[in-house]
């Protein structure tokens, strides 16, 4: 049974990922339809309470600077806040809030049912609908069939699902929620480079049966921070502490004890886990002259007596569950409310999608999220995002678009999967920015909001705001640039204040700001008559850009060196294989990953740039086609 | 693509004679031209100049050539300066150029210009992308050959340690909650200290520089009347130490600087390594250990119908760790046919007549060649060129990283830049690779 109307996007999918693609298609205009297994769940965080942290959070502040829903939601729901890294330096600084489960939810749902163009549909989905090689709907459970020019797929971990305790396991998507078995089994028809991944979660605890007096109690920040541009710390509800114990020797003894029944040591489970995010039971064979791991007791939610103890993700039966659980000072009479679990999953090589998260096996298909390898709400919901206004494109016959990686986290995050794949789930470090100093939380509205407002994302508010903050900070920029201070006018102890000692010319005042020891508080205190008078987020803005301007302009150098390398595009039909002057290692490597462009194909391990001149080379032979070269002219080789 | 950049090379096989061409092609040519000659010379012609360095000093005299665009081979504008073609005012005439905005070729890069300009047919494509290809295979073997043993080494222990640095630095970025052991918080300023000696040393040891600023110090050495003075002569070209047949004439270490391929060596003629009683003369053995000690490379010299003695023994035995030696079998005009064995322990031996001049040039080679600094192809020549150039930018960045007051994350990002330089002799070390070290290394996540 088919049903109109025809849609131009379908979202399957209500996490992170989901929520965020069919919230962008929706606000760009296109109709679009969220299919999720059951609308109570939609925005559900399924494992740790908590949004952003370092990388993270850059990933959220630059979803709201392209008008989603994760750092406002976060805001609502947040009830704990802290800037990590406060005392290094902008660039690595991250915003992070523990979150209510159930507040989260009801944040996005608001969202979703306000959004014009967006209705929601309670199915699984069983089957795509193909026509030749591209995609044009979706089959429910019951039979029912939607169509649509372009599919989101957002499976999260529920693609042919299994979760391991102990040595019992059986299918599901999530804890409580069935699995999609069909849907996986669909796509593996499909021929799609397929693998397994794994990820855990703790057993949750509830903390009436917890000893907080032996834990040490960790507060959020004081100023309260925000997520969004548009967020106000008065959003937020009550703010609870965390606390922190550690594992205890006798925990370890359990827990060796127990590996002989580990879903994990006797090979029961195929999928690859993070190295970063190991189970309890990893942490301590891998690392064992380490005699305690901490642990971080976060609180699930206002209404709720659940905690959520971060640091002990473990697959092992729930009897060593307990025992181990009992161990740590403090949880020694704790009731285990849900036991914890490792959970395998599908996903889909990267490298079978272009950079707008589309297949390259299926026309208007996409994929976000955990399906392309990836772990955490962030990335997932950063995937979402772009992959929905990408579907949203496409349905409106435009150009795709996505980020490179010298604008935005999204943009590093994508090319490393479509480029060079995952080994294990790939979650966002700072380390992986090259441009890192450039992408910071604080000028995610600067580097995407205009781009988001091109798109159609970008609300009239936010945009009024941001480019009176912009102007603002262009304003103040050039005040300070044209604003002269000369040794005779300052006082002595002025200029020792400011510089530790007298002045010997002048100087404008932005150049004595780009100094490390000058702050710009300093200068409205010593020699800036004028100063003072800007909100402190364009202060701020101000500052950190006349720090950082020496290293940003030689980044951006090199971002214009390679400018034209990243622009030259591969053709999708290219013969590697015929391609002489190539390596077969190298030849089998392009082939394998099939780079977008150029500068995609210098970051496959072992391209080497005498590689890169041979494939520019056969380019040009390939564009020039026939026309007749121009004669040989000037010196012999 | 239009090139943005002017790229610089020396297109012959530097070293002995012949004319050595340094090749530059670019938008910068017309202003490199002007700065090295004082003007650009007149279009498609072969123009007599000056070659001048920053401070206005001859470097070498020769032809300038200029192929304005698009009448070029690469379709750029072209320079080419044919000077004499020694090694040292090859490297000043590069290096210049490189001060004046160009950067280093890669292997094949005019070909591939010219490629790309238009100016090779379609069909040579093929032949093209080849030729790169095997350019750049012989530029990764003649530099592994001019990096073997000592310096690569020390080129590897250095990027050990910039790797380790980074590891810590990092993980304190990424994780500032987790508990890294090793103190990864505080131990960035020592380790930046650390490498920054080690850098400056792998430099010192790679860069032609103290080779053209201070020379090569060699000594002459081996026992009375086998012709070492005489062998200085014939070096030198006059007559510069009293030679006579009679034993311990040359009763002061002499020094004298002579040239050879642009290269200053001091060669210092000792006075006979013997035991004496002769208070003068032993003042003149003492000081001919002393030079033996500083010295870059020796010539034992050794008459050649004799071979090694046992008093030469014992001046090998003081001769540093490290000091190559060339054994000089003189006096092979005495007609002895003596069989020409290699040098023993690694020396190299060399059969000359200082009084024919015969062997002579087999000499020059070795001493060249020996003092490990003069790599005899032009594919050997660029790669040492580059990896000198690599290891000064990373030297640079080491200096960012350690100037006081720096942000962490601003460290970081002086060392990853250093590590990419580095990543230009070493291959490429990644962020993945990054975080591969450090979850090897340290036990992250809760």
């Amino acid at each position: 049974m088919t049903l109109s109307p025809d849609f131009d996007v379908i979202v399957v999918g209500g996490g992170h990922a989901g929520t965020e693609a069919a919230l962008a298609a929706a606000r760009m205009g296109a109709r679009t339809l969220l299919v999720t297994q059951s609308i109570e769940t939609l925005g559900q965080m399924s494992c740790n309470p908590s949004i952003g942290g370092i990388g993270k959070g850059h990933l959220v502040k630059e979803i709201d600077a392209l008008g989603g829903a994760m750092a406002q939601a976060a805001d609502e729901a947040g009830i704990q806040f802290r800037i990590l890294n406060s005392s290094k330096g902008p660039a690595v600084r991250a915003t992070r809030a523990q979150a209510d489960r159930t507040l989260y939810r009801q944040a996005i749902r608001v969202r979703l049912e306000g959004q014009p163009n967006l209705w929601l549909f309670q199915q699984a989905v069983e089957d795509l609908r193909v026509e030749g090689d591209a995609v044009r709907g979706i089959v429910t459970q019951i039979g029912l069939t939607f169509t649509a020019r372009a599919v989101v797929l957002t499976t999260g971990t529920f693609l042919a699902g299994l979760i391991h305790v102990g040595q019992s396991h059986y299918a599901a998507g999530r804890a409580g929620d069935p699995p999609a078995s069909a849907l996986a089994a669909r796509l593996r028809e499909l021929a799609l480079p397929a693998g397994r991944l794994k990820t855990g979660t703790p057993p949750r605890l509830d903390g009436r049966s917890l000893d907080y007096r032996v834990m040490e109690r960790q507060p959020g920040d004081d100023p309260v921070p925000v997520f969004s541009f548009l967020g106000h710390p008065s959003q937020h509800p009550a703010q609870l502490p965390c606390w922190a114990t550690r594992t205890s020797e006798a925990t370890h003894d359990i827990i060796r004890g127990g590996l002989s029944r580990s879903p994990l040591y006797t090979g029961v489970i195929e999928g690859v886990g993070p190295r970063y995010c190991p189970s309890i039971e990893d942490k301590v064979v891998r690392f064992s002259a380490k005699d305690s791991h901490p642990i971080f007791v976060e609180p699930e939610g206002l209404g709720t007596h659940e905690v959520y103890p971060n640091g002990i993700s473990t697959s092992l039966p729930y009897d060593v569950q307990l025992a181990l659980v009992h161990s740590i000072p403090g949880f020694e009479r704790a009731h285990i409310t849900r036991p914890g679990y490792a959970i395998e999953y599908d996903y889909f090589d990267p490298r079978g999608l272009r950079r707008s998260l589309e297949t390259r096996a299926l026309a208007g298909l996409f994929f976000a999220g955990q399906i392309n390898g990836t772990t955490g709400y962030e990335e997932a919901a950063a995937q979402g995002l772009l992959a929905g206004i990408n579907a949203a494109l496409q349905a409106q016959g435009r150009e795709p678009w996505c980020p490179r990686r010298e604008e935005a986290y999204l943009g590093v995050m994508v090319d490393d999967l479509v480029t060079r794949g995952v080994t294990e789930p790939y979650r966002m470090f700072t380390s992986r920015a090259e441009y890192r100093l450039r992408l910071r939380e604080d000028n995610a509205d600067l580097r995407l909001t205009e781009i988001g407002r091109q798109l159609g994302l970008v609300g009239d508010e936010r945009w009024a705001r941001f480019e009176a903050k912009r102007e603002a900070i262009a304003r103040e920029i050039g005040r300070l640039k044209s604003t002269w201070i000369h040794p005779q006018t300052v006082p002595p102890e002025a200029a020792q204040a400011l510089v530790g000692r007298a002045l010997e010319r002048e100087y404008a005042l932005y150049d004595l700001l780009r100094r490390p020891e000058v702050t710009i508080r300093q200068l409205a205190a010593t020699v800036d008559r004028e100063g003072g008078q800007v909100p402190p987020e364009v202060a701020e803005q101000v500052e950190i850009q006349a720090k950082y301007q020496g290293y940003i302009e030689r980044q951006e150098a090199e971002v214009e060196r390679l400018r034209a390398q990243e622009d030259l595009r591969l053709p999708d039909d290219l013969d590697y294989a015929a391609l002489t002057g190539l390596s077969t290692e190298v030849r089998q490597k392009l082939a394998r990953h099939r780079p977008e462009t150029l500068g995609q194909a210098a970051r496959i391990s072992g391209v080497t740039p005498a590689a890169l001149s041979v494939l520019l080379v056969h380019l040009r032979r390939a564009a020039a086609g026939r026309t007749p070269p121009a004669p040989r002219q000037g010196l012999a080789s | 693509m239009a090139n943005a950049d002017t790229i610089a090379a020396t297109a012959t096989a530097p070293g002995r004679g012949g004319i050595g061409v340094l090749r530059v092609s670019g938008p910068r040519v017309p202003a490199i031209a002007e700065a090295m000659l004082g003007a650009c010379p007149r279009p498609r012609h072969a123009t007599l100049g000056d070659f001048r360095d920053a401070d206005d000093r001859l470097i070498d005299q020769g032809l300038a050539l200029y192929f304005p665009a698009p009448h070029s081979y690469t379709g750029e504008d072209v320079l080419e300066l044919q000077g004499h073609g020694g090694v040292a005012v090859q490297r000043l005439l590069l290096a210049r150029a490189l001060a004046l905005g160009a950067r280093l070729a890669e292997p094949g890069e005019f070909t591939k210009r010219a490629f790309l300009a238009g100016k090779l047919d379609l069909a040579q494509a093929e032949a093209v992308a080849d030729l790169i290809d095997a350019a750049s295979a012989q530029a990764a073997r003649s530099a592994a050959r001019s990096l073997e043993g000592e310096f690569s080494r020390r080129v590897d222990a250095l990027v050990a340690g910039l790797v380790e640095a980074r590891m810590y630095l990092e993980a304190t970025l990424d994780f500032p909650e987790e508990e890294l052991e090793g103190h990864a918080a505080s131990r960035t300023r020592a380790d930046v200290a650390a490498l920054l000696g080690q850098v400056r040393d792998v430099e010192r040891a790679a860069s032609a520089g103290r080779l053209l600023r201070e020379g090569l110090r060699v000594v002459l050495a081996g026992q009375p009347n086998v012709g070492k003075s005489s062998l200085l002569n014939r070096l030198a070209g006059d007559e510069v130490a009293i030679v006579t047949a009679l034993p311990g004439t040359t009763r002061d270490p002499i020094r004298e600087t002579l040239s050879l391929e642009g290269i200053p060596l001091h060669v210092t003629d000792t006075a006979g390594l013997r035991e004496t009683t002769d208070a003068v003369e032993r003042i003149g053995v003492e000081k001919a250990w002393g030079a033996l000690a500083k010295a870059d490379v020796v010539l034992l010299v050794l008459d050649a119908r004799e071979g090694r003695r046992v008093a030469d023994r014992a001046v090998l035995a003081r001769v540093p760790a490290g000091v190559p030696v060339v054994e000089v079998h003189n006096k092979i005009d005495l007609g002895c046919e003596a069989a020409r064995v290699p040098g023993e322990e690694g020396a190299s031996a060399v059969f000359v007549s200082a009084l024919t001049g015969e062997g002579m040039d087999d000499l020059k080679r070795a001493v060249l060649a020996l003092a490990g600094r003069v790599p005899s192809t032009e594919g050997a020549f660029m790669a040492r060129e580059r990896h000198v150039r690599a290891l000064a930018r990373a030297r640079t960045h080491l200096e960012g990283a350690g100037e006081p007051g720096l942000g962490p994350e601003l460290v970081a990002e002086e060392l990853r830049l250093a590590q990419e330089a580095l990543n230009t002799i070493t291959g490429a070390f990644g962020a993945d690779d990054l975080l591969g070290e450090i979850f090897s290394r340290f036990c992250i996540g809760k």
